[in-house]
């Protein structure tokens, strides 16, 4: 199969994943009844006649009194063009909060899991060319422990240890509160503490040359994202380990030792490109993982990305924002996915052909 | 004569079973840690008052500040002789005095419970829908890969707070909400062992002898799909414990809820656990641990009893 065949097939597979995605969301947003439905769209501090008017153009809009079937279609319409409700935390379109939240989360899922990659790799490579012996033991015990921990220990105990306790580094928030007054006479900060252009503190402080504040921005990022990399090392290194070991079996290394080839070029150059390989597909796993795990760790150490504003959310009934974190998350792990497949098809001829 | 031989050739199956089972020390290890944890569910259940809890199905008992009006505002204890875990303080008024150790005993009890039930409605209507499809195949095979999809194209811990806004608060919404989200991992693989019984030679021998499909499916796929099934509902039933606190703890449950439940106790221990009183959110975060760890050492042991291949 060419790669082009390969990727219009993947393409093809993502609209029923995506329509059963949307119907999912739909269905659970029409679960509790039309005036669940409608509490989506209404800010909370409206009331009277203006709510009701507003009810009634709503139910107009969405034609509530037509079969469900029907009201799917105009629903889907206004999640196309961009009219996801209204939180009822802030009283802003969800799809703002989305623009002020997601990137932060973004950037936290990145350093995580470039960390996990650069540390689980030569872990997982060493320990399975060294079998049985007292390291990769270890490795063993160790992986087996930190993979049996619930995220939410890991979080804490970093928080309780490096926080709160030793207070060696910020554990609360993304920036320090002491600095929030600087900030908002700031060119690139509006009233509601939102950063420009990215979002990011570290990153526009560094655009904008503000050194402390990217530094102080820097060492609130550590904690959540070595909590975040914490959590899925083990996973990783474990099925990096047994991959490894599997092709360390294989006749072709056989092979390269029995013709003499130095052990360190068999592991490096003969074994770990294809052991590496398989575990590609695990980037999946790691996405769907860091996505879940961004969500408890942001709540512990109150860093302000999407996961936090989901819990918010789903904490103080504000259920645009869970149903529209939802249909986020999942488009975002979708496309994901699909650009990890194209690249395993591209990397692995032999994946194109199953 | 022949039932007599093959019963005895099974007899030696489970033997060997066991042999290999029981050769792996770090497997056996986690069986003892594992019933320890059983042992504890099934004492809590049956005669609590055996190793002095009380009140099993609440955090505090009624009426307690009233009863124990020493007790408002204590602050916790550390770990001592009285107290192995040391002692917790529950809600506004701060219920105080409430052994550790003794909550993560009840807590035991209700987190085994869920999760097993969990794992085992979950298996129990995946494995079904897996092994029909795969089995029927063509369009409702695809259609049901493509249900699947969906529910794994959302990471399991948002969807797990999607369904529980819809379904509500509770112990129990919260255990169909991960039912829903766990079923589509035994469609999967119930699926793929079907594909890879359904070619074999004795199947097609059934059919030739004219077996219906249902008997085939009962017969001859069911038996081949269990085994490796029952493994994976081990080895998930720590990862759902683990999901099922981590839920709890950044509060799923309302915090009036008093349920004892391990994820919930350490939620109860969070704002706690920074004024110094660590062992609040750590022991009960310690007791999950163990359970998750011991489950996954036996779980280990179980797959290389069914794989031999992995026997080193």
């Amino acid at each position: 199969m060419k790669l082009w065949v390969y990727v219009l097939r993947r393409l093809i597979l993502l609209v029923p994943t995506l329509i059963g995605l949307t119907l999912l969301v739909f269905a659970l947003e029409h679960a509790g009844g039309p005036s669940v439905f409608l509490a989506l769209y209404i800010n909370p501090h409206l009331t009277g006649s203006a709510r009701q008017q507003l009810v009634d153009r709503l139910t107009a809009r969405f034609h509530l009194n037509d079969p469900i079937y029907v009201q799917y279609f105009y629903w889907l319409g206004a999640i196309l063009q961009g009219d996801w409700g209204t939180s009822a935390q802030n009283g802003q379109a969800v799809t703002t909060n989305f623009v002020w939240f997601m990137p932060n989360t973004i950037m936290l899922t990145v350093v995580a899991s470039l960390l996990t990659w650069v540390i689980s790799i030569p872990i997982g490579v060493y320990s399975a060319t060294r079998r049985d012996s007292v390291l990769d033991q270890g490795v063993r015990v160790a992986t087996f422990t930190l993979y049996s921990m619930p995220i939410f220990l890991i979080g804490f105990a970093l928080f309780l240890t490096f926080g709160t306790s030793w207070h060696l580094l910020p554990a609360q928030g993304n920036i320090d509160d002491n600095l929030l007054p600087t900030l908002s006479s700031k060119s690139w900060f509006d009233s509601n503490a939102v950063s420009y252009p990215t979002h990011i503190y570290l990153i526009d402080a560094l655009l904008h040359g503000d050194v402390p504040i990217a530094w102080n921005a820097f060492l609130h990022v550590i904690l959540p994202a070595v909590s975040l990399t914490l959590a899925l090392l083990a996973g990783i290194i474990r099925i990096l380990r047994v991959s490894m070991l599997e092709v360390l079996d294989q006749d072709y290394i056989r092979l390269a030792r029995a013709k003499g080839v130095p052990e360190r070029t068999v592991n490096n150059f003969h074994a770990k490109k294809n052991a590496l390989l398989p575990t590609v597909t695990t980037f999946g796993y790691l996405v769907s993982g860091l996505f879940g795990g961004a969500v408890v760790i942001e709540e512990i150490f109150g860093f302000k990305g999407i996961g936090w504003w989901t819990t918010e959310a789903f904490l103080n009934s504000d259920i645009a924002v869970v149903m529209g974190s939802t249909l986020v998350f999942g488009i975002v792990l979708v496309l994901t996915t699909l650009v990890l497949d194209i690249l395993y098809g591209f990397l692995d001829p032999r994946i194109r052909y199953e | 004569m022949e039932t007599i031989k093959e019963e005895k050739g099974r007899f030696d199956e489970w033997k060997l079973s066991a042999r290999v089972f029981f050769a792996n020390r770090t497997a056996v290890a986690g069986l003892v840690i594992f019933l320890l944890f059983v042992g504890d569910a099934i004492i809590v259940e049956v005669a609590p008052g055996l190793v002095g809890v009380q009140y099993p199905e609440s955090v505090v008992p009624p009426l307690f500040s009233l009863t124990h009006p020493e007790c408002v505002n204590q602050a916790p204890e550390p770990p001592s002789l009285a107290h192995p875990f040391g002692t917790t303080q529950y809600g506004v008024p701060g219920e105080g005095c409430l052994d550790v150790l003794q909550l993560v005993m009840k807590a035991i009890r209700i987190d085994l419970a869920i999760s097993l039930f969990i794992v085992l409605v979950g298996a129990a209507i995946g494995t079904v829908i897996g092994v029909v499809s795969a089995y029927i195949g063509g369009l409702l095979d695809e259609g049901m890969m493509r249900v699947t999809d969906v529910f794994f194209s959302v990471p399991f811990l948002i969807l797990a707070l999607a369904l529980g806004f819809v379904l509500g608060r509770t112990v129990l919404n919260m255990a169909y909400a991960l039912i829903i989200i766990w079923w589509p991992l035994y469609a999967r693989y119930g699926r793929s062992l079907t594909l890879s019984t359904k070619e074999a030679t004795y199947v097609e021998a059934a059919k030739a002898a004219g077996s219906g499909r249902l008997k085939i499916m009962f017969k001859h796929i069911f038996p081949n799909v269990v085994p490796p099934v029952l493994v994976q509902i081990s080895l998930d039933v720590g990862t759902v414990v683990g999901i099922f606190a981590t839920l709890a703890f950044i509060g799923f449950l309302p915090s009036n809820a008093l349920v004892p439940e391990l994820g919930a106790l350490a939620n109860i221990g969070l704002n706690l656990a920074p004024l110094g009183y660590w062992w609040t959110v750590i022991v009960p975060g310690g007791a999950i641990t163990m359970f998750s760890l011991a489950v996954n050492l036996m779980g280990d042991g179980l797959r290389d009893v069914i794989d031999p291949r992995r026997r080193s």
